[in-house]
């Protein structure tokens, strides 16, 4: 492990303030940067412990949605009664993720947060660009079962992990950040960036800028909303693929939709394309996996079946329909 | 009774190989080869040894006795000697006062290699340029039985694929190696095997192996994956070379990469019967990726090859194998030996055939279980109990769970219940115990008492299977001691062999029975002198000498301050080279019937329930024994669902926990396990080896049951999501033959010549690859 400096500033201006300078990052519940000192693949000169300066409570918002301060825990956020009724989807995709203990430890903002599972990007005796821009993408040919199918370039076709975040994508939940030149809110889904050229940076946020907060708008259809998850294990194992939906059905008619898509993209996937061929359609199986194929038109599969990740497409198009089909279920009986 | 480490190991407070710390001690770091193949054109360790805190750095150069060892070739060096031949291959050792100076240490020391093509494939090794003086082919062998080319009406041939598994022990390799003053050195390693160890140290170090001292450290679980030279040899040399106590830790990642994996193998079996379902014939090649070095690669493809037939009789047949040398990692031994792949092909087979015949998976089964006095395809008569039928008909009286439980896809509830289809699989197997093919299988153990409390001294390394526990119940039960001490194994008494191959309950507990059975004696014959009685009528009960059933003394108290010992070595009866006998000490029989449920939507698994139901012997420790077969089962599901150690190539993708998936507690079904038991003759209360056959049975029985559920062939483990969402898999061709009866019968001949290469395989349907 690279050494660093540590800092523990007396409130979140401060701790902007020392982050500016580049080599800095923040600490949340360290349940993955902690990982990366170690490994080699984060080596910062300062860190900066911000766990207990942002809030770490929920509240209702005027306009009826919630604020989930940074320092919130993934388990309190689960656990809490409102994110459970009014925001399933979320709750849901929380508890897919990790474990209890980690859970217990990881925040609302350094979850969205957490870099990429690419085994290269970890193993830093392998060039990725990702780690050092410049050096290559070591997954294209090599083993790329976790690896994107929508939106990747030539330099990166890393996935983004987190299972939260596919469904704050799917809330239109919003950002709310701190920076050396004051406050500014960025939709969730504007949050991360595609690979492009610059595969190193996964977010828009600029050196110091912190997360104080997340926003999820009032969103009375999120009650009937879901998150799916496809692993290759029960528990603790990142999602081959997932989707977060919610879902309004009336008289068999598509009221209202929002997608997201997980494990498939360099981000949480919004899949606009499907929510629009849905809108004011019959809500039927037959439409979903039509949606499914309109916004995986574009997909561009990894070559080969068992090392690649062809399987992706069909598999996600399957979730889809299955997620939709069950929330249909759930208000027309 | 209780585990004596039981509560230590839950508690936290055991003490394991990575515990261990000496005053002054140095620390090890190897430098590996980046590549999976390269000349080594220059090692230059200068800016290394210069750095302040390090006191050594070995390269080839640096290894005074012999710089090859290895289990059955000697084909491996110590360290890389002007070729790296897999990805991983130690090429310096350092040793350094702390282990970032070590690291930093490894990090300056400048290599230069010449990258040549790595070959990864098996079955064009075996024909390719040599790698290595040795050759490519670690072992072809070939035999016939009967005449092959009878046939029955039908027909079905397949092939398999079985995954790279890594026995994922929890603690990482580590060991401590002191200097002696006799100019020996003392190493403390977690190991399964003392004396082999001992033996390949003293090769490399020159030293003469009684100045070779190993003492067995705290072990977190073995599963075939310490049988080989890891740090071990590494420790030592730097220990000498330093005078120093020098302590060697991997991390996780070294783990994967240092350590021996199961074989990697594909299967191809044709499998002809007659209209009851009777097997007529079987025809079977297999090919394991061996990797850069021998290990045990010459003795685990024989494995697979002769237990291809599975646990049922087969008259005629004709078998075939290669184990090959690649440029991948190194496989060895682990937990079933070469008998989970065969029992994967075999299985699968008997159900293509039963759902060709349309017969009932239990009831082909049944047809063609072998019985005692049956011959085996490899000659060797099966003389002691061959309980196939029992364990079948024992299995089939427990009864199915009921429906509906835990859906698939775990804690995300990923699964809609309309999709989930329950699926059941039946699978039966035998796996042969202890050593074979004339290797000898033996052990000692010293036992003393002394005031009623017995010691047993014994170089069998505990590495969680329970020998601790067994020793102790023997000398409880045999000599009626109040407390027993079961001291640190080593290489000061003579070897127990490996722990492995299911065999230190018969050989080192069948070396402390006999040791306490002479204590006894030697006690009792001691107070029958001392009280003019007849030694005839003395015997032990509750912990009491009794004559003719009337207690007389305490064992406490029998002979106070007096110590009396024994040593008695026990060996089975020899085994011999293939086809000429008697190749196995004997075989366990096991039959698993699994339920899963199936997300056939998803290809999402959840195994639900696994019943089983083992030849065991006889039970000695009901807890251990459930302990066996549960930990058993388990790493077989996670065999056939998701553990594989992913190479591409020559490089492990995964050599790491979060992307190497090993069943959670969420994943592990319920088990049910019932026993046959029928006393394996020759054995103490007749016990036998009972901790690989749960594995080998769980692998194909949860690949039946998902093919159940699914309908789909799924002709390789592990299963993935995407091979059942998307049905990928190659199903069996079934053939209506015309029967043709043997032309000749019995006899088992071995065939020196390949009949093909690998690559070539035949068919009589249409597709056979
Ligand atoms: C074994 C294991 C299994 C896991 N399985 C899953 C899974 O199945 N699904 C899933 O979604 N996740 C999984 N995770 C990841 C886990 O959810 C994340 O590690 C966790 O959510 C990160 O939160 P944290 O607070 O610990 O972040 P940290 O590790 O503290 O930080 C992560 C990143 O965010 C930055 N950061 C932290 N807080 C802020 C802030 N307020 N403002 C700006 N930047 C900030 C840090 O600088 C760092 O770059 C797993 C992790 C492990 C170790």
């Amino acid at each position: 492990m690279k050494p660093f400096d540590y800092a523990r500033p007396g409130d979140v201006a401060e701790a902007v303030r020392v982050a500016t300078l580049p080599g800095a990052v923040f600490l949340g519940g360290g349940t993955n940067l902690v990982d990366h000192l170690k490994l080699g693949v984060a080596r910062p000169d300062l860190v900066v412990d911000v766990r207990t300066l942002t809030s770490r409570e929920v509240t209702d918002t005027e306009d009826g949605g919630l604020r989930a301060g940074a320092a919130v825990t993934n388990s309190e956020l689960a656990a809490d009664r409102r994110v459970r009724e009014r925001y399933p989807v979320l709750a849901q995709a929380l508890l897919a993720g990790a474990t209890g203990q980690l859970r217990n430890t990881a925040t609302t903002g350094g979850n969205p947060l957490q870099r990429t599972r690419c085994v290269y990007f970890q193993d830093v005796t392998t060039p990725c660009n990702k780690r050092e821009p410049g050096t290559g993408c070591s997954a294209i040919g090599g083993t790329t079962r976790n690896h994107a199918v929508l939106g990747a370039s030539q330099a990166c076709i890393a996935t983004h992990p987190s299972d939260m975040a596919v469904a704050l994508a799917a809330l239109d939940a919003c950002v709310q950040v701190l920076g050396p030149t004051g406050e500014r809110t960025v939709p969730f889904t504007e949050l991360h960036r595609l690979p492009g050229d610059d595969p190193s940076r996964d977010t828009v946020l600029e050196q110091g800028e912190l997360i104080t907060a997340m926003g999820l708008p009032p969103l009375p259809a999120a009650r009937t909303s879901a998150y799916r998850k496809v692993r290759d294990r029960a528990s603790y194992a990142f999602a081959l693929v997932s989707v977060a939906a919610v879902l309004d059905v009336r008289d068999g008619v598509v009221q209202d939709v929002r997608i997201a898509l997980g494990g498939v993209a360099h981000k949480p996937w919004r899949a606009t394309r499907a929510e629009q061929a849905l809108r004011g359609g019959p809500a039927t199986p037959d439409a979903f996996a039509a949606a499914a194929a309109e916004e995986l038109a574009d997909a561009r599969p990894q070559p080969g079946i068992d090392g690649g990740n062809g399987f992706k497409v069909p598999l996600v198009t399957r979730t889809l329909v299955a997620t939709l089909r069950d929330l249909t279920a759930a208000q027309e009986g | 009774m209780r585990r004596p480490d039981g509560q230590a190991k839950v508690r936290g407070e055991f003490s394991y190989a990575g515990d261990l710390h000496a005053e002054g001690m140095l620390h090890g770091v190897t430098l590996r080869s980046p590549h999976p193949h390269a000349r080594l054109l220059r090692i230059d360790t200068a800016a290394a040894r210069a750095l302040p805190g390090v006191h050594a750095v070995l390269t080839a150069a640096d290894v005074p006795g012999d710089l090859h060892f290895g289990l059955t070739l000697r084909d491996e060096p110590v360290l890389a000697d002007g070729v790296v031949r897999y990805a991983g291959e130690p090429v310096a050792v350092v040793a350094a006062i702390d282990p970032r100076t070590a690291r930093r240490a490894a990090r300056a020391i400048v290599v230069e290699y010449e990258p040549l093509p790595a070959q990864t494939d098996p079955t064009l090794a075996a024909d390719a340029e040599p790698l290595h003086a040795e050759g490519n082919v670690y072992r072809h062998l070939a035999y016939e039985c009967g005449d092959p080319r009878a046939r029955g009406v039908v027909t079905v041939e397949n092939t398999y694929r079985i995954g790279m598994q890594d026995p994922a022990f929890l603690a990482p390799e580590a060991g401590m190696a002191t200097p002696t003053a006799d100019g020996g050195v003392r190493l403390e390693v977690a190991t399964q095997w003392l004396h082999s160890d001992q033996r390949q140290i003293a090769w490399a170090t020159g030293l003469p192996p009684e100045k070779v001292q190993v003492v067995l450290a705290g072990v977190g679980g073995a599963f075939g994956g310490r049988e080989d030279v890891t740090l071990h040899t590494h420790a030592c040399l730097l220990a000498l070379a330093t005078g120093r106590p020098v302590k060697m830790e991997y991390t996780r990642e070294e783990s994967f990469l240092a350590h021996r994996q199961r074989h990697p193998g594909t299967i191809w079996l044709r499998h002809s019967a007659d209209a009851s379902g009777r097997v007529v014939s079987v025809e079977g090649r297999v090919v394991l990726d061996g990797g850069a070095y021998a290990s045990t690669s010459p003795v685990v493809i024989a494995n697979t090859v002769t237990l291809l037939q599975g646990p049922y009789r087969v008259d005629n047949g004709r078998f075939e194998g290669w184990s090959v040398r690649t440029n991948n990692p190194s496989c060895g031994a682990m937990r079933g030996f070469g008998v989970p792949q065969a029992a994967f092909a075999h299985e699968s087979q008997m159900d293509a055939l039963a759902a060709a015949l349309d017969l009932d998976p239990l009831e082909i089964r049944l047809r063609n279980a072998l019985r005692r006095g049956d011959t085996a395809t490899f000659g060797q008569r099966f003389t002691q109990p061959t309980p196939v039928r029992e364990v079948i008909e024992g299995l089939r009286a427990v009864p199915l769970p009921p429906a509906g439980g835990k859906l698939p896809g775990g804690v995300g509830r990923a699964s809609s219940p309309g999709s989930v289809r329950r699926g059941v699989g039946y699978a039966v197997t035998m796996k042969n115990l202890a050593f074979s093919e004339g290797h000898v299988d033996e052990s000692t153990a010293t036992v003393s008492l002394r005031d009623g409390h017995a010691t047993v001294h014994c170089a069998c390394a505990e590495v969680g299977q329970g020998f601790v526990t067994v020793a102790e119940q023997v000398a409880r039960t045999v000599l009626g001691a109040d407390t027993v001490t079961v001291t640190q194994p080593d290489t000061l008494i003579a070897s127990a062999g490996s722990t492995s191959a299911s065999r230190q309950t018969m050989a080192s507990g069948t070396a402390v029975h006999r040791a306490c059975v002479a204590v006894r004696d030697r006690l009792l014959a001691r107070v029958a002198r001392e009280r003019g009685l007849d030694a005839g009528l003395l015997s032990i009960q509750d912990g009491a000498v009794t004559c003719d059933g009337t207690p007389l003394v305490d064992v406490a108290a029998a002979t106070p301050g007096h110590t009396v010992r024994a040593t008695e070595h026990f060996a089975h009866p020899p085994t011999t080279a293939l086809g000429q006998g008697d190749v196995y000490v004997g075989f366990a029989f096991s039959a698993q019937r699994a339920v899963v449920d199936v997300d056939v939507e998803l290809g999402l698994v959840s195994v639900v329930q696994i019943a089983s139901c083992q030849d065991v012997g006889t039970v000695v420790n009901p807890t251990q024994l459930l302990g066996q077969i549960e930990g058993g089962i388990v790493q077989g599901m996670g065999l056939a669902v998701m553990e594989e150690v992913v190479v591409v190539d020559g490089h492990i993708t995964n050599p790491e926990f979060q992307d190497y998936l090993i069943p959670t507690i969420v994943d592990a079904p319920e088990v049910v396990s019932v026993y046959v038991t029928d006393p394996q003759p020759g054995m103490p209360h007749g016990w036998k080896g009972v901790g690989e056959p749960p594995l080998c049975t769980a692998v194909p029985a949860v690949a039946a049951a998902v093919r159940d559920a699914t309908g789909l062939p799924l002709p390789s483990v592990p299963i993935r999501p995407e091979h059942i969402a998307l049905g990928i898999g190659t199903p069996p061709t079934v053939t209506r033959t015309t029967p043709r009866p043997p032309a000749t019968t019995g006899g088992t001949a071995l065939s020196e010549e390949p009949a093909d290469r690998p690559g070539t395989w035949e068919s009589e349907g249409a597709a056979g690859h």
